[in-house]
């Protein structure tokens, strides 16, 4: 609240005997710090019953009291000083909230001077204090008031003030009215500049909501792009190969993934094969897949590590360990993002079907014998690649026979969570490859996605999903 | 010393003591937080002996695997020793999964975990 003007100037009154009654011991310090360096003497009371004996004690020039408070009220208090003889002419000053007309019958009823609404300004309350000590009450008017009845909102109150009393309390609520209009206008005012900078501020969302829409619709594009080179990685939907059967399914948890796979022709008898998972999903794992990929070709080229020109012409096949170890080597340890990658990679001499395989960190694959008998897994030792720096990577043999159908996949399958964090597991993915070991080797794949679709339901995998099965038909 | 909001530390002589608060490990976001906070509590110590607590830790992704080479890489460079203990099976089997419960030392609480460190 501002210091409404024509109180605060009023002249100076200095060493005034103040008597503070309010519970508040906050507020009680901050006027009583504002009195006193104003020259003033203060006492405080924290109730309205000890002022009272305070006041007794020690006669005040002026009493400042709170209404609130436990022990006498500032009302009774008031009534108090002021059917005391010896206090009854010491001007009192209620602090009220002003909340209800009736505040005001009830001041008068009890004899308050004035008024002062909270919450005030020390400076406010200061300046009406100086003014009502430079217009003391006369002794004798107060003797000559009559006594009215007022009725307001069904009460009766018996009202004994002298005019100037009555006065000082209505131009003290008029003063506290005109002081809150003014407030309000401020208020409004306030309101109405905050509304054009409310609409401001919309147009400037507006635009901005545009602009993150063409962002937006770049990162689409981006990532469309993104995704296409990533599916480059993947082998051709009817991919075919002589004397194999091949089967894919392939499904990243976010537009870009860190899983990729393909199987391809080395050379006349050779068949390449693997499923590589880069840790992490969204951009930068897709980034380190793609970048892997340049190097898992089977053209021969300067970036391939599968495969070379021989020194007689002809194209020389990586060993999968060797593939493995050149692999790591090439992705030395990432210091800065800490991506790596899991990978198994095969290589299948078809005539025979001898199959040699490494694996970094990479989950075993599953063999279906064409003869009957238990799914088998088989597995390699080796640490993920770009793990552990310099590390020599062993291979293993697994001598397939006609009709033995093998899975490659990615963690994605075992490791998929069902709602209570349970994961699939070898032994259900196992069963589920067995069950389907009558059927066409794309119907065992797809039965395999699903039951894992199946397995993560309401949410659906958060990991890319990656499966290739490969029967070899010699 | 517990200025971290993904890890609790502490020290048992010279080795540091480092409780993952989390539940569950998942989003880049947090891997770059405990990434950094790590960095912060090893930074100025040259080759020093670790011991990670995973016994708040119910779910972690693979990506934080990588975190961890990272942190063996850094600590094994500089003749320092990076001991972990108190991890689930379930969490355990992504080490297994992946080969590198031979690569960590892995104990199964700190007791046990911090006697192997003389």
């Amino acid at each position: 609240m501002a210091t409404a003007p024509g109180t605060a100037a009023t002249g100076p009154t200095a060493g005034v005997d103040v008597l503070i009654a309010e519970d508040s011991r906050m507020q009680a310090k901050i006027l009583q710090k504002r009195l006193t360096e104003a020259g003033h003497t203060v006492r405080w009371a924290e109730n309205g019953q000890l002022a009272l004996e305070m006041a007794r004690e020690r006669r005040p020039e002026i009493i400042i009291s709170d209404i609130e408070m436990p022990v006498a009220t500032g009302y009774e208090f008031c009534k108090a000083v002021k059917t005391d003889p010896a206090l009854r002419t010491v001007p009192f000053i209620l602090l009220s909230t002003l909340s209800d007309p009736i505040d005001i019958i009830r001041g008068l009823d009890a004899g308050a001077d004035n008024y002062v609404t909270k919450p005030y300004e020390p400076d406010y309350l200061l300046g009406r204090m100086q003014a009502l000590l430079a217009t003391p009450l006369a002794e004798s008017e107060e003797a000559a008031a009559a006594t009215l009845e007022v009725s307001l909102a069904g009460q009766t109150f018996q009202v004994k003030a002298g005019r100037q009393q009555v006065l000082n309390l209505l131009v003290s609520t008029f003063e506290n009215a005109v002081s809150k209009n003014q407030e309000l206008v401020v208020a409004n005012q306030e309101l109405s500049v905050a509304r054009d900078s409310l609409q401001k501020t919309n147009e400037e969302l507006t635009s901005l909501n545009a602009e993150i829409s063409r962002i937006n619709a770049q990162m689409v594009r981006d990532l469309t792009a993104a995704a296409k080179v990533q599916r480059s990685l993947l082998p051709a939907d009817d991919v075919s190969l002589p004397g194999l059967e091949i089967a894919w399914r392939y499904v990243p948890c976010h537009s870009l993934a860190g899983d990729f796979l393909n199987i391809f022709q080395l050379d006349e008898e050779r068949v390449g094969l693997f499923v590589v998972d880069v840790s992490g999903h969204g951009v930068p794992s897709s980034l380190m897949a793609v970048t892997v990929g340049r190097f898992l070709t089977p053209k021969v080229s300067d970036s391939s590590i599968l495969v070379r020109q021989g020194a007689d012409g002809k194209v020389v096949v990586a060993t999968p360990a060797e593939v493995a170890t050149q692999l790591n080597h090439l992705f030395q340890a990432d210091e800065f993002s800490g991506l790596y990658f899991t990978m198994l990679y095969g290589v299948l001499h078809v005539p025979s079907g001898r199959l040699d395989y490494a694996a970094g960190g990479h989950p075993a694959l599953v063999r279906i014998p064409a003869a009957g008998g238990a799914p088998e897994f088989h597995g390699a030792d080796g640490f993920p690649i770009a793990f552990v720096p310099e590390v020599e990577y062993g291979q293993q043999t697994l001598q397939l026979e006609p009709g033995d159908r093998i899975y490659l996949y990615s963690d994605g399958v075992p490791e998929a969570m069902d709602q209570d964090q349970e994961a699939y597991g070898d032994e259900k993915m196992a069963a589920c490859l067995d069950a389907g070991r009558r059927g066409p080797l794309a119907g065992s794949v797809g039965s395999l996605l699903e039951a894992v679709e199946a397995w993560c339901q309401p949410k659906g995998p958060l990991d890319d999903v990656t499966i290739l099965g490969v029967e070899w038909k010699p | 010393m517990d200025q971290f909001r993904r890890i609790q530390t502490g020290k048992k002589g010279d080795i540091f003591l480092v409780l993952f608060k989390d539940k569950k490990i998942l989003d880049d976001t947090m891997l770059d937080e405990i990434r950094t906070e790590l960095a912060q509590l090893l930074g100025k110590a040259s080759g020093p002996d670790v011991l990670l607590d995973f016994s708040q830790v119910e779910f972690m992704s693979s990506a934080m695997l990588g975190l961890l080479g990272q942190l063996h890489r850094k600590i094994s460079s500089g003749q320092g020793r990076l001991k972990m203990c108190g991890i689930r099976p379930e969490i355990f089997q992504v080490f297994k999964l992946t080969n590198l419960d031979k690569l960590f030392s892995i104990h199964k609480d700190a007791p046990t975990a911090l006697a192997t460190f003389t």
